[in-house]
């Protein structure tokens, strides 16, 4: 199976002043096609940092990322930016909808900077999807006139809309009630699993994670390992790992 | 392409509606944009309009002149009197060389000075008539008209014209008693002049006068008429210029009394304003400013201008008293005291009593006035078919005199009110070159003929020494032979005058207008909208010739009077560059604000893939559509309002202003230029102003998305 993204030895620095902040130390991993990923851990331990290297809106300071097979390090900004717009999906923590933009207009931005399909086309994809995430019925409605779960579905349709091959959600429960959280998690795996699309999510929220295929558990800007969710939600509730939920 | 493009205009009109500063920045954008609509085309309008003005009255498209010119040319005058023109030596050739361009029509020669003149007083003119009529009698002289009136007939006009000049030493002496008795001084007249006033007031001077009525007639031209002074200097101002051409080439230009003068001849057509304002007995102006003021809803009663005049037409009717004969005199006053209903005997204290008029009896003694009173007066100073003697200084300095004839007087359509237009008279260009001792044809004849009587060899002022004192000082330059020509015959005696009444009558040919000193021309063209192309080929082609003259446009040619557009125009775009100023600064610190809101926003389209491109169009469009939703508006504002302007049309506010308004009224209109202009400004404007705020959006980082919003 071919790696879809790629990630050897790398290491990332942020420069605050005089100190320098390691992000990343030395993180190795890989994501197959198809994966629905959990990348976990506390506050600080690097998840959104290395979530921004997999989406190309941010450079490693050492190492190799490859995403869709192509090396990052080696891209200019706009090869960057069309990576972004052809290969991956963002599903952000706070939405991010353009607020002055209606329901069906958010989802149609992302197929207009694409410039490949006619209106009607256009209009079709993004009516199906709407479908899929349960909102044609709400395509003329403005970001502010929908609930945070509605908000974040919308959200979904729009990384879907180019289909990428990588959706990229960075805490995408984090401002939802866990009822809606969990039901947006359910929407991504059913997706998922329909359209065979890799989701890579960061999660600190043991009810998420354990929808996921795999974890990644990060501290401190390294690995700890990729477990099942159970060893995952164990390790992270500092028990022992139960025999039947380690992975083989 | 397009569909990104609506996107963009979509984003920025709801990020429009979004932020209440932008109504302030429309607000301005629109009302930067109406000043500049309708005070652009109001000037534009005064522009074109002044234009045909100046082009129509005087100056053609173009003005050619001499290079060598102290002055640069200023039709309409400059401060300090007329410009210093270098006179142009070969016109001929210019005229050929210039009519030979494709876009110019004709080409038409001037030079523009003044004089004074004056037309002689009452007493004069009735003196004149005497001595005519004494000839007659005397069988000196014939005249058609008069020699066939039988004897009793003339000497009843020689007695009325007799009882005329008594009359007005009668009104003369009153006068000089009355000054001596207001200034308590006896010496306040020049006792001379009191004792040649007794005298003429004497009967014996009267009975005494058929004895010798030539040397009468010489005392009272000698030392009463110049007491008389009814008849002040006038100041003229003309054009001298070949008519024919004149008249063809200034199509507005149209005569309004007498007729044009004949092709080809020698003659005068006054300015109408000038010869109504200047030339016109006051009281007859006096009436007929008010009748036109009162037709114009102005009252008498409370007007202080019209009251002004009545007053003046009660204290000043000297002028008419002096003017009517026995004869007349005792008309007048039978028919003002049936008019008046009135006992009265005095003609003074009759006119006074008939130019008191009020809002009520004006339209009927205005009538009275016109129907009964003018047919026995001179109502102007210069009749048409009259010869007018003009003085002036030649370039050289002495004065020279020419006479010519008055054939008329005309106007320029639509601007028979200007004083700027209705103040220049016209002169043949013949008499002109006569007045300023340039060479004409005529003096180029008359030279050579006194050369080959007296055989006497022209020198240039340069060989003058030489030939006076050089190598051949030996023989005598010039003889002249005593009785060959009677220089006194020549210059003031009947010889003159007689050689003068055949310059009237002559037609002089294309040639001989053409030949001769020019000090400008006016170049009417085809299509004067190329007129700088147009300037420029006149210059090329003078410069490959060799004629040395400058070629300037109507406008610069107009002196000071053209630059006044420019003037208002520089006012009109710095006040609208301030108003756009301000309006950048606003646009400029609004779109930082905004785009400092946006950062999410512009980070989360940079993080699914807008290139930075987008983002920089994303924050233009927005200014610019900003612009052009109110720019538009301000816009078709601005043309309504000119539009409504024009439907009624701005009123001549005063005559000065029919000048610019080339007529009455001024009917603008908006044309594209301005509006062109207006769209450009505001893309500027709203470009220039997003640029930096623009740049700034594209530098934000797509790891903003990832940001929880605080």
């Amino acid at each position: 199976m071919s790696h879809i993204v790629s990630i050897r030895d790398v290491t990332k620095d942020f420069h605050l002043g005089q100190t320098v902040v390691q992000a990343l130390r030395g993180v190795t991993l890989t994501v197959d096609k198809g994966d629905f990923l959990s990348i976990a851990g506390p506050s600080g331990s690097g998840k959104t940092t290395l979530l921004n290297l997999i989406g190309c809106v941010d450079t490693a300071t050492t190492g190799v990322v490859e995403v869709a097979g192509q090396d990052t390090a080696k891209l200019s900004e706009r090869e960057l930016t069309n990576l972004r717009l052809n290969t991956i999906g963002f599903i952000f923590q706070s939405f991010n909808l353009v607020s002055v933009l209606n329901v069906f207009q958010n989802v149609e931005f992302p197929l207009l900077l694409q410039n490949k399909l006619n209106a009607a086309d256009r209009k079709q994809r993004v009516v199906s999807l709407l479908e899929q995430v349960g909102l044609h019925t709400h395509m003329k409605h403005r970001p502010n006139e929908l609930s945070g779960g509605q908000r974040q579905r919308v959200a979904i349709a729009r990384a879907l809309v180019t289909e990428p091959l990588i959706v990229l959600a960075d805490e995408p429960t984090a401002n939802l009630d866990s009822a809606t959280g969990e039901a947006i998690i359910d929407l991504m795996k059913s997706l998922n699993e329909r359209r065979g699309t890799t989701f890579i999510f960061s999660t600190h929220d043991h009810k998420v994670m354990r929808h996921a295929d795999w974890v990644v558990r990060l501290a401190d800007g390294k690995v700890l390992g990729r477990e099942t969710p159970a060893e995952a939600v164990a390790h992270a509730m500092g028990q022992e790992v139960p025999k039947e939920a380690r992975a083989s | 392409m397009i569909d990104r493009l609506v996107l963009l205009v979509r984003i920025a009109t709801r990020n429009l509606l979004a932020s209440p500063i932008n109504l302030l920045i429309g607000g301005l954008l629109f009302f930067g944009t109406i000043v500049f609509v309708v005070l652009g085309g109001l000037l534009d309008s005064l522009n074109t309009s002044m234009a045909r003005s100046v082009v129509g009255s005087l100056a053609g498209h173009v003005q050619i002149y001499s290079a060598k010119s102290k002055d640069e040319l200023a039709l309409f005058g400059q401060m300090g009197g007329d410009p210093d023109l270098a006179a142009m030596t070969e016109f001929p050739r210019l005229k050929a060389a210039l009519e030979g361009l494709p876009n110019v029509q004709a080409v038409v020669p001037m030079g523009l000075s003044g004089a004074l003149i004056t037309s002689g007083n009452v007493l004069d003119r009735t003196l004149e008539s005497l001595r005519g009529l004494y000839r007659v009698k005397r069988g000196e002289a014939k005249d058609p008209a008069l020699g066939a009136l039988p004897p009793d007939e003339l000497d009843r006009r020689i007695q009325d014209e007799k009882a005329h000049v008594r009359q007005i030493i009668k009104v003369l002496r009153g006068d000089v008693e009355k000054a001596t008795r207001d200034l308590m001084d006896a010496k306040a007249v020049d006792p001379e002049n009191r004792a040649a006033l007794a005298k003429v007031d004497t009967q014996a001077f009267w009975d005494g006068f058929d004895g010798d009525p030539y040397g009468a007639l010489e005392f009272l031209e000698n030392r009463i008429a110049p007491q008389v002074t009814d008849a002040p200097l006038l100041f003229l101002r003309y054009v001298g210029t070949d008519l024919d051409a004149f008249q063809q080439s200034f199509d507005r230009m149209r005569i309004v009394k007498g007729t044009p003068v004949p092709k080809g001849q020698r003659g005068f057509l006054v300015a109408e304003l000038f010869y109504e304002e200047q030339m016109k007995l006051k009281t007859a102006r006096r009436l007929d400013k008010i009748k036109d003021a009162l037709a114009l809803g102005r009252v008498i009663a409370t007007d202080d201008e019209l009251k002004r005049f009545v007053k003046e037409n009660r204290t000043q009717t000297r002028e008419i008293v002096l003017q009517l004969d026995a004869t007349k005199t005792r008309a007048a006053v039978g028919a003002l005291q049936r008019f008046l209903g009135t006992a009265e005997d005095d003609l003074e204290a009759l006119l006074e009593q008939l130019f008191a008029t009020t809002d009520e009896n004006f339209a009927q003694r205005y009538a009275f006035f016109y129907e009964v009173l003018a047919p026995m007066l001179e109502l102007y100073r210069v009749r048409i078919g009259d010869t007018l003697t003009i003085k002036a200084f030649t370039r050289s300095g002495y004065v020279q005199n020419v006479n010519v004839k008055v054939y008329g007087t005309f106007a320029f359509t639509g601007l028979e009110k200007s004083p700027l237009a209705g103040n220049t008279s016209l002169m043949d260009i013949m008499s002109f070159r006569d007045l300023y001792g340039y060479l004409t044809s005529d003096k180029a004849a008359e030279l050579k003929e006194l050369q080959q009587q007296t055989g006497a060899r022209a020198v240039t002022r340069e060989d003058a020494e030489a030939a006076l004192f050089g190598e051949a000082s030996g023989e005598v330059v010039a003889e002249a032979t005593p009785g060959v020509i009677n220089v006194e015959e020549q210059l003031t005696g009947t010889g003159r005058k007689l050689h003068q009444e055949d310059l009237i009558r002559r037609v002089y040919t294309q040639q001989e207008i053409d030949e001769g000193v020019v000090l400008n021309a006016a170049v009417m063209l085809k299509d004067p909208d190329r007129l700088d192309e147009t300037i420029l080929d006149i210059q090329r082609l003078a410069e490959a010739q060799g004629l040395p003259i400058r070629a300037v446009s109507w406008q610069k040619a107009s002196g000071l009077l053209g630059q006044i557009i420019q003037v208002f125009r520089v006012l009109l775009f710095v006040g609208v560059a301030i108003i756009f100023f301000i309006a950048m600064v606003i646009i400029n610190n609004a779109m930082m604000m905004a785009t400092i809101q946006r950062t999410q926003t512009i980070g989360t389209m940079r993080a699914i893939g807008a290139q930075r491109s987008l983002v920089l169009w994303m924050v233009l469009l927005e200014s610019i559509v900003l612009g052009l939703v109110f720019g538009g508006l301000g816009m078709l504002g601005g043309t309504a309002i000119v539009a409504a302007i024009a439907a009624k049309g701005i009123a001549a506010p005063n005559d000065v202003m029919y000048f610019f308004f080339s007529g009455p009224r001024l009917v603008p209109t908006v044309t594209g230029e301005p509006l062109v202009v207006a769209l450009v400004i505001i893309l500027f404007v709203t470009v220039a102003s997003t640029l930096f705020p623009a740049m700034i959006a594209t530098r934000i980082s797509p790891l903003r998305a990832m940001q929880a919003e605080e």
